[in-house]
């Protein structure tokens, strides 16, 4: 099921984030997301998120899928050539993975190999590109394919609360012409930022789904005050986060904050997706919460 | 040599579609670098205009330059060139040049040209690529051979096998890397270690902007600092900085030059057969730019006759005999107090006591006096930038009471109420004593300047301290200053409270071919020869002699000339064996000209014989202070040939 | 333009076993040459006793001057069982090529200056990639001025619009943005996708 299809019929479409594993044993991860991402949409699978070495994105999607979950395949630009990615593309059609996610990908020093090659040879714009041709049974270097071509739902990202939101309306645009079907946003928790940028963003006619995190607590959100690119967490909740730290150890804080982000932010957005870092268990309170 | 092209224009129908939409543009294009310096034009610049004409734009104009991307000089020379009325400036250069003008310009800028990929190609080999600055060396493992750059793949542990006959599988032309370096390592028999290597791998974290941008960053402030251009030679003075002033010995035979300041040479005054004193006058100023001559010695003349000296403009010597009995002028007694001396008297005493710039040039210091003009600040040269040379350093030790005697009656004679002492930030010694002496002294400071030659130049000088600029043929007085050399203004000291005219100064006999480096306060008239015998002489025979520092002292190669005022040191190092090449115009002469000159068009319109060409490119304001033959990677001797192309200019006019 | 730095004393020392011939090359100085730490290593050796000579001169990569000055030497480089060249890679490989026999060291590790091809080392900015995007950025780089030389616009990591790689670097492509936006010419975000081609270097 591509989640294309669910925006096209008007429905509220609800993913989360899962990471594979420093290892292959995926059961803990297979577990988890039955028993606590079972009511949503989809699950994104990231590519060596922060480019932490990890199990593959691709074998962890098919595994989710054998496992009956509907699995997003995140591509990053980072590790991988373009013969590289546009083949992944060909795999992942072959297990009947239908929904990516186009990403640029975090710089190899971030992460914990820092001396391996950044790649980029391509970048989420003309991976996005490359998607689209390949649909039309051309893949980059001018060559038909052989078969019918694979079809996918090809998400992208945004980040609404940037720091400098017209240069992302123009990325997002390119992305636009590209051919993303579908956004999904950094973490969302000023919902005026967010709903001002969607006045702007409508004009795209894509679908957009409220990213948001579940804050662990106020160091956390402080955290990522400082370091997350596309984030802030402001004054008032930060302040509420640290009223009460059992509270907000327990996720009780978390998830009313997240919960009052996605209320307000309803009415402008046709889906949220729940990056539950390691909180998965929290999914269903926050769910209910909201309202959704 | 094969040209190296930097960059091509784009095809016509890239141009097109950028051209589309765009009118009244101005087009500035680079005449490029790293290339055979052959043709003053490149034709990348009409080619384009033409182009743009031919869909039908305006163009306001066009506007070639070398080294586009020499920001300063592109700014200067920019000025007011782009007419009203235009509305984008397109460029034809390669990226860096784009983007200087994308910067510079606040209109549009667009590129008409592709800069091409030339990773690799370095240094002098220009045409072949030699290395990918990794920033991992891995030419020890490979016997000198690049796997980087050599091997398609850039693999570091072995072939891939893809080889066939030996020739890569990307090109069949071209050798397998890996193979060639088995071979190497064979020949040198070097396999065994090659075998024990531990598997190798890129640390791409290594290439880190950040450094590099660190690595520019203190690069800007460095070649930047005070002034432009500029360069910074081993200084190589630890050879003599440690070694006490020494009284050498006067000689039997003294030959004095009556030609030892720049002008005209003194006209003698004493005959064949007299006895002279020490301090006596022997030659008398011969014109307005002309210095007297004293004797150093006493005793009998012998002769007055024609002696080669290279750093004299020739003419007579005379020669005395020693009598070894010192005895002193009649005229040799104190001169006064400072404070009962007028401006008038003071210019007096430096004119009889025959003192000329002791920083080499010998310009006569009392003409220097009086400079017509107002001033407000009397510099002190004690930068000594010549790499090797010590003497002004030891000076400043040796007699700071002198020094800052000296600057007073200077800043008298001027009517300055300013004097400042300048002193490079590698003597730290004569920083600390000049502070403390010059604590409370009213209207005298010290300035520390970061070293850099050729700082003790007058307007070099006078740019990184007072921030002001000589104009082009101008005098250090047309912007409010004069500047005389350390040694110079305890020759005045000398000449005042002692009364003693100038006929001895501290030379530094240093070089890595001098076999006891040493400082010596010599008189005037004591063979250079002589000094370097009484040093243990020359520890090797393939010796460059000089007088004076490496960067502008004059070549001796017949030692035996007599040491004189601007003697500040004899020199001898190993001679660097090189032959001229082709200029590859890779431009470093024109980023280290201090004067902002562009040397290598001194070189290239010699050799086309335009001697206009010279005239107009400001060949007269080359000081000869030899950056541009340091820097030259080609070893063309540019400031041979700008001494040529200033007496082809001379001829002119 | 390249520049150098000299490599850890401990794998310089550990090249250097027996009798070895210093070359230095100060030909790039005034861009950058590690002059002091090379000073030091050599008085070190210089103690230790184990240099045949020191060739301090300029330009190696310069094949014609190299010789004349290698064959003055050559006793001392026949003396000794290595030679050590401190200078950038394109030096060592003239050594090398000139000295067959000879085990040839290099005592540095070279980084390129980005862009620096004209005199000026002034500014980073050129990667020559053979297919200029100026047109496209408003005249900023965008291979040199971001982190992952994108060209399709910024990757999002950026925080207060700086670089999530070096948080004291501008991120390249709000540079971009804001010159685009200064000159009135944001249209050029329209462009069609960008793709880079590697195969550039073969026109050269």
């Amino acid at each position: 099921m591509k989640i294309s299809e669910l925006f096209d019929r008007g429905e509220f479409v609800v993913t989360a984030e899962v990471g594979p594993p420093k290892g292959f044993h995926l059961e803990g991860v297979i577990e988890e997301a039955k028993t606590y991402l079972s009511g949503i949409t989809a699950v994104n699978v990231t590519d060596n998120q922060s480019s932490v070495m990890r199990m593959g994105s691709l074998a962890t999607c098919k595994l989710l899928k054998d496992a009956g979950l509907t699995p997003i395949y995140q591509l990053t630009c980072r590790d991988r050539n373009r013969i590289a990615l546009e083949s992944d593309l060909l795999s992942a059609a072959a297990f009947g993975i239908e929904n990516i996610l186009c990403l640029t990908g975090d710089h190899t020093k971030l992460g914990d190999h820092p001396g391996a090659k950044p790649v980029f040879d391509l970048d989420s714009v003309s991976l996005l590109h490359t998607v689209r041709l390949l649909e039309s049974g051309k893949d980059l270097g001018g060559n038909d394919l052989v078969g019918e071509p694979p079809k996918f739902a090809a998400g992208a990202v945004v980040s609404p609360c940037s720091d400098s939101v017209d240069a992302q309306l123009a990325k997002m645009e390119r992305k636009v012409m590209a051919g993303a079907d579908y956004f999904q946003t950094q973490a969302v928790f000023e919902p005026d930022k967010f709903i001002e940028f969607m006045e702007k963003a409508k004009q795209f006619g894509k679908p957009v789904q409220l990213g948001v995190i579940i804050p662990k607590g106020a160091a956390m959100a402080r955290y990522m005050n400082n370091n997350v690119a596309g984030v802030h967490v402001p004054d008032d909740m930060l302040a509420e986060l640290a009223a009460d730290k059992e509270r907000a150890k327990a996720g009780i804080t978390g998830v009313e904050i997240a919960a009052r982000v996605i209320k307000a932010c309803r009415p402008y957005c046709q889906g949220v997706h729940i990056m539950a870092l390691g909180w998965e268990k929290h999914i269903p309170a926050l769910l209910e919460q909201a309202g959704i | 040599m094969e040209n190296y092209t930097k960059y091509r224009l784009k095809d016509a129908e890239e141009l097109s579609s950028v051209l589309a939409g765009t009118d009244k543009i101005f087009v500035v294009a680079c005449n490029k670098c790293f290339k055979e310096f052959t043709s003053v034009d490149e034709p990348d610049c009409e080619a384009f205009v033409k182009l743009a004409e031919e869909q039908g734009k305006t163009v306001t104009g066009s506007f070639k330059v070398d080294f586009l991307c020499n920001r300063i000089q592109t700014e200067r020379k920019l000025a007011g060139v782009i007419p009203e009325g235009t509305e984008c400036v397109f460029v034809v250069s390669c990226g860096l040049g784009i983007q200087t003008m994308a910067e510079l310009v606040k209109k549009p800028v667009f590129a008409a040209s592709n800069s091409l990929n030339y990773t690799g190609h370095h240094g002098m080999a220009l045409t072949k690529k030699a290395c990918d600055a990794c920033a991992q060396c891995f030419l020890n493992i490979t016997g000198g051979i690049c796997p980087v750059v050599d091997c398609s793949k850039s693999l570091l542990n072995g072939q891939c096998g893809g080889a066939k006959d030996g020739k890569c599988e990307v090109d069949p032309n071209k050798d397998c890397a890996w193979e060639k370096i088995y071979r190497k390592l064979e020949q040198t028999g070097r396999l065994e270690e090659f075998e024990k290597q531990p598997v190798q791998l890129r640390d791409y974290n290594k290439v880190n902007f950040k450094v590099i941008s660190e690595y520019v960053q203190s690069i800007r402030e460095k070649r930047l600092d005070g002034y432009y251009g500029g360069v910074h030679p081993s200084e190589r003075k630890e050879m003599s900085e440690h070694c006490p002033v020494e009284v050498f010995p006067e000689s039997d035979i003294m030959v004095i030059p009556l030609s030892q300041a720049s002008g005209k040479p003194a006209n003698p005054i004493v005959q064949v057969g007299d006895h002279v004193k020490v301090g006596q006058k022997i030659g008398e100023k011969a014109g307005f730019i002309s210095a007297a001559v004293h004797s150093s010695v006493s005793g009998e003349v012998i002769a007055i006759e024609e002696r080669v000296h290279p750093a004299t403009r020739g003419g007579l010597s005379v020669v005395i005999r020693n009598d070894h009995k010192d005895t002193l002028d009649e005229s040799v007694k104190p001169k006064g107090a400072l404070e009962d001396l007028s401006p008038e008297d003071i210019v007096k005493i430096v004119e009889d006591a025959g003192i000329a710039g002791m920083g080499g040039a010998g310009f006569p210091t009392s003409v220097k006096l009086v400079p017509g003009k107002p001033i407000d600040a009397v510099l002190i040269n004690a930068c000594e930038c010549e790499p090797m040379i010590t003497a002004d350093h030891k000076l400043l030790l040796g007699y700071p009471d002198e020094v800052i005697f000296g600057l007073r009656a200077v800043m008298k004679a001027v009517s300055s109420p300013k004097g400042i002492i300048v002193i490079e930030d590698n003597k730290p010694d004569a920083i600390e004593l000049f502070k403390s002496k010059c604590e409370g002294l009213d209207g005298i400071e010290v300035v520390v300047a970061r070293t850099k030659y050729p700082q003790g130049a007058e307007k070099m000088l006078i740019k990184r301290v007072l921030g002001r600029m000589v104009p082009s043929g101008g005098l250090p007085a047309d912007v409010g200053a004069v500047v005389c050399n350390v040694s110079t203004v305890k020759a005045i000291s000398d000449a005042i409270q002692l009364g003693m005219p100038l006929i001895e100064r501290i030379v530094s006999v240093t070089g890595e071919c001098i076999k006891n480096p040493g400082n010596y306060l010599i008189r005037f008239g004591v063979s250079a020869k002589d000094v370097i015998e009484a040093c243990g002489g020359l520890t090797c025979d393939d010796v460059v002699t000089k007088m004076g520092g490496p960067m502008m002292g004059i070549p001796i190669p017949n030692v035996d000339v007599a040491v004189i005022k601007g003697t500040n040191g004899i020199i001898a190092y190993e001679n660097d064996h090189t032959q001229e090449v082709e200029c590859i115009k890779c431009g470093r002469c024109a980023d280290v000209c201090p004067m902002e000159l562009e040397p290598l068009y001194f070189n290239r319109l010699l050799k086309d014989g335009n001697i206009q060409g010279l005239k107009d490119m400001n060949i007269n304001d080359c000081m000869e202070c030899r950056c541009c033959e340091y820097i030259c990677s080609s070893k063309i001797p540019l400031v041979t040939r700008i001494k040529e192309g200033k007496a082809a200019v001379r001829g002119l006019n | 333009m390249l520049i150098t730095e000299l490599k850890s004393k401990e794998s310089i020392l550990s090249l250097v076993t027996g009798k070895v011939f210093i070359i230095n090359c100060h030909g790039c100085k005034e861009v950058r040459f590690p002059e002091a730490e090379a000073e030091e290593l050599e008085k070190e050796l210089l103690a230790s006793g184990k240099v045949t000579g020191v060739l301090t001169t300029d330009y190696i990569c310069n094949p014609e001057n190299l010789k004349l000055r290698l064959e003055r030497r050559k006793t001392m480089i026949a003396e000794a069982d290595a030679v050590l060249v401190l200078s950038c890679g394109v030096g060592v490989q003239s050594v090398a090529e000139f000295l067959p026999d000879k085990k040839v060291y290099a005592g540095c590790d070279t980084y390129r200056l980005p862009g620096f091809q004209g005199v000026t080392p002034l500014e980073v900015n050129c990667d020559q990639c053979g297919e200029c995007f100026l047109n496209l950025t408003g005249g900023i780089c965008p291979l040199t001025a971001c982190s992952k030389s994108l060209v399709n616009g910024q990757c999002g990591g950026s925080k207060n619009g700086k670089c999530e790689v070096d948080p004291n670097m501008e991120c390249g492509w709000e540079r971009i943005y804001r010159r685009l936006e200064a000159v009135g010419r944001l249209d050029a975000l329209k462009c069609p996708v960008q793709l880079r081609n590697y195969a550039t270097d073969k026109d050269v």
